[in-house]
């Protein structure tokens, strides 16, 4: 369980990310959190693996206090805890399972790091969670040829090989495109029911908050102003959070109906031809 | 288009495990790079055991260095010595100055003759060439050969030697710099008949200077270490100073304070230069442009 | 690119549809007249002049002669003193640029959050870095007596100043994401910092390392001169003896092995990076 008791965050410039945020998070469930941008989403993501100190308040993630932890803790609380990060964040030059491995680093002594020996276990685990994420021919590719879509799908193997209770996804499917992040998305809902892991996931996109979320609340400056199901979030309650109405660039704009096989075709064709623009 | 090149290259079904990639060469790399290593430590003829010394005695000369340096510089003998270093230091920079001039006139038209976008082919073989020879030999040894006997011992040699010395450089890197230049002014300039000159002057300089310039400094970081090398062929600068403390009976405190100024001196000339440089890199660029568009109008009306 | 970056910062006058006359360009004409003027002094103080090019050319002729005539067995009867370049080069490069490698990350923000502590290594890397390579080849002649082991350790030094520096950089740009998923993941700086850094910045540094060793073989020459053993202290000794045709012999040689390893260093690297 995740539980925020009147958190805030401040940042040094002195802007107020955060302000007295209440919320729990049951163990298992899938919670979108949205809002516009600046909102405070990745603040209250980050807050929960501490990459983000907190100002004041207290923050529990299961029975362990986020702010009182000091560096050893820290690190042991946020090998628990899996991140997904909009730009990827995976090692362009090394190769794919390489990349995955790193989940791996807080169970794995520092020489054999710097030795590059990862015990065979977790390198199994390794090839698994690409295996869960449908991408284990690519394991000894290097990530920089692969596309955004599959460098995604990586980043997610990368979290799940640290085994982890939590999931967090900071607007995971920003930088790809419709058909991919749909694909994206239902791994990350497949993966919440198949193995129960709690994920939070910060998106901008109205009809796909509503499409996955359990729960979806609502960020405006800092405070939490929605908390409550897909059904409950209609139109209404996202002019309410985005504090204007609804335009164009707030959906993902998929055709209602995708059928599956279009997506696989793309998941395996279209994508790995692309080139990463960097 | 995608489809036979990705089917080439995917040596795996999808959804099955590849093979990981072969490490035996990977192996071989290291295990020869290793032997290398182990080859040297074992061959050469150095007196490990000494090693021992070298952190009491490196201590020493530490703490009788700081007394030099820590003493009052206004009383003799250190005012001497201060002035003295700073006085060679001095020489030695203007050493580096006239030889990074020498190179920086010598390379600008070799690095065109070198460069592949502007030269013919057998041209731009045979200057290369000459280019990597001279980068291959230290300025100490074009101070030994050629200076020294043509022009006596002093820093008017060492100026030459490095000048010498900077051309290999110089003109490599100029010649890169002009192969990277954008096609379009080039191709503008002789759509306008212009000459082959002509071309060089408004559609190539304006473009590589920026950059050149920026490496002339940069060499001139480089000239002022080597010129305290030649100065141990009594060359002249703070080379010199350095040779004759270290031959005789290795006054430390003298050597402290001669130290002291080549560090405190180098790095303030480093740090100008490289400000100089960003400057020229970030905003010179359009400066050069503007100053050769500006002249170019009475030229050509 | 800076062109673009320029031209707009120049492009948002908007006062009249006509354009101005353009700023006369009085900073560059400014700069024009200090580098002349420095010129200018500077040859004026060290009393350059290209005459002896002419009047005292016959001087060095009987010189350059001797050199001409190289006596070539020397050169191979020296084999050892080679060897000893070699072997010197190969040992400074290979632990100068692993203590590169380390001091480079702790004088990089990106590895090292304590501003205070990688602002010191900074600046002692700079101050490594300003002292001339013959300054430590005496340093360490003095401390460990003339030969092989004053020229390795003075070469390390050589070579951190030069390749801790240009990592160090490279490091400050790398891309931070990598880092902040190790960070995520619970990994240690030092995991962190291999696993995430190190692969971003391994062609950067391979291409240094080679470079350093390219520039270490010259480098001994001279340090040998001042007594750091190898093929230097042959040429300081020839030339104490005005053996000019024994010098000449092993500048060309020496010409011939430094470019042959120049080459080889070009390949390995294209290879490599
Ligand atoms: N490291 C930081 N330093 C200062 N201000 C920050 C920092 N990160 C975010 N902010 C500010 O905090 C507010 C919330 O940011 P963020 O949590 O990133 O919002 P969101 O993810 O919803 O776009 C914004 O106003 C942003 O400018
Ligand atoms: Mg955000």
């Amino acid at each position: 369980m995740i539980r925020f008791s009147n958190v805030s965050v401040t940042y040094p410039g002195g802007v107020h990310a955060l302000r007295d945020i209440d919320l729990e998070i049951q163990d298992g469930s899938f919670v979108v959190v949205v809002g516009l941008s600046g909102a405070g989403k990745s603040t209250l993501v980050r807050a929960i693996n501490g990459l983000v100190p907190l100002t004041s308040g207290s923050l529990e993630v299961n029975g362990r206090h986020v702010e009182q932890a000091g560096r050893r803790e820290l690190r042991a609380l946020r090998s628990e805890i899996g991140m997904i990060f909009q730009s990827f964040n995976l090692v362009k030059r090394t190769s794919v399972v390489n990349n995955v491995l790193m989940g791996r680093l807080h169970q794995t002594p520092t020489w054999r790091t710097l030795l590059g020996w990862y015990r065979p276990a977790d390198r199994e685990l390794a090839m698994q969670a690409l295996e869960r994420v449908e991408i284990v021919e690519k394991a000894y590719v290097r990530a920089a040829n692969l596309s955004g879509g599959q460098q995604q799908r990586v980043s997610i193997a990368r979290a799940l090989a640290q085994e982890p209770k939590v999931m967090l996804a900071d607007e995971p499917v920003a930088s790809l495109d419709p058909p991919t992040a749909n694909v994206v998305m239902r791994d990350l809902q497949r993966i919440n029911r198949e193995l129960g892991i709690t994920t939070i996931v910060n998106l901008h996109f109205l009809d796909l908050a509503r499409r996955y979320g359990d729960r979806i609340i609502g960020m405006r400056e800092g405070e939490m102003v929605f908390d409550g199901t897909g059904e409950q979030a209609d139109e209404k309650v996202f002019e309410d959070i985005y504090g204007r109405s609804l335009t164009a660039d707030d959906v993902l704009d998929l055709p209602a109906q995708v059928g599956l096989a279009d997506v696989v075709e793309q998941r395996t064709d279209g994508e790995s031809a692309r080139q990463d623009p960097s | 288009m995608a489809r036979p090149i990705e089917s080439r290259r995917r040596t795996t079904v999808p959804g099955s495990r590849p093979q990981p990639p072969s490490k035996t060469r990977k192996t071989i790399g290291f295990v020869a790079g290793t032997a290398v290593i182990v080859a040297c430590l074992l061959l050469v003829d150095a007196r490990w055991e000494n090693l021992s010394e070298l952190p009491g005695n490196l201590g020493n000369y530490v703490s009788l260095m700081a007394d030099g340096v820590l003493s009052n510089p206004l009383e003799d003998p250190e005012t001497g010595y201060w002035q003295r270093a700073f006085e060679l230091m001095l020489e030695s920079l203007y050493m580096a100055w006239v030889g990074t001039m020498i190179g920086a006139v010598v390379s600008f038209p070799l690095g065109f003759l070198a460069a592949e976008n502007i030269s013919p082919r057998p041209v731009v073989l045979i200057v290369r060439q000459i280019l990597n020879a001279i980068r291959a030999i230290p300025e100490l040894i074009f101070a030994i050969a050629v200076m020294l006997p043509i022009f006596g011992f002093g820093p008017a040699a060492g100026a030459l030697a490095l000048g010498v010395g900077s051309v290999g450089t110089l003109g490599k890197l100029t010649a890169e710099v002009i192969e990277g230049i954008d096609r379009g002014p080039v191709e503008a300039a002789r759509a306008t008949g212009a000459r082959q000159l002509q071309i060089l002057r408004w559609g190539v300089v304006p473009q590589a200077l920026p950059e050149v310039v920026a490496f002339w400094l940069y060499r001139f970081e480089i000239n002022i270490r080597a010129s305290a090398i030649l100065g141990v062929l009594a060359a002249g600068g703070i080379g010199s100073l350095l040779s004759q403390l270290f031959a005789g009976t290795r006054q430390w405190d003298r050597i402290g304070i001669t130290l002291v100024v080549i560090i405190v001196v180098t790095i303030v000339v480093d740090l100008i230069s490289a400000a100089v440089r960003h400057r020229i890199i970030s905003g010179g660029k359009q400066q050069l442009v503007e100053v050769a568009e500006t002249s170019s109008i009475p030229a050509a009306s | 690119m800076s062109v673009q970056v320029a031209s707009t910062a120049v492009g948002q006058v908007d006062r009249s549809a006509w354009p101005r006359k353009p700023r006369p360009r009085w900073s560059l004409w400014f700069g024009l007249v200090v580098v002349v003027a420095i010129t200018v002094w500077s040859m004026i103080s060290i009393e350059f002049t290209l005459a002896p090019l002419f009047t005292d050319l016959t001087r060095g002729a009987e010189i350059l002669e001797r050199f001409f005539d190289p006596n070539w067995e020397f050169a191979w009867r020296i084999r050892d003193a080679w060897m000893e370049t070699l072997y010197i080069a190969v040992i400074a490069a290979v632990v100068g640029n692993g203590v590169a490698l380390f001091l480079s990350m702790l004088a990089s923000k990106i590895t090292n959050p304590n501003t205070v502590v990688y602002q010191g290594f900074k600046t002692i890397l700079s101050v490594v870095r300003s002292l001339p390579d013959i300054a430590y080849g005496l340093i360490f002649a003095a401390a460990v007596g003339n030969g092989a082991l004053a020229g390795i350790l003075a070469l390390i030094m050589f070579n951190i100043g030069i390749n801790a520096k240009l990592t160090s950089e490279t490091i400050d740009a790398v891309d931070v994401g990598p880092l902040e998923a190790a960070d995520a993941a619970g990994g240690s700086r030092i995991q962190r910092a291999w696993s995430a850094v190190v692969p971003q910045i391994l062609p950067n540094y391979t291409s240094y390392s080679l470079y350093v060793f390219e520039l270490n073989i010259r480098a001994s020459v001279v340090i040998g001169i001042v007594g750091g053993g190898g093929i230097g202290q042959v040429i300081r000794v020839q030339l104490n003896q005005f053996q000019y045709e024994n010098l000449g012999a092993v500048i060309f040689a020496l010409f011939v092995v430094v470019f042959l390893l120049d080459r080889v260093s070009v390949w390995i690297r294209r290879r490599l990076v």
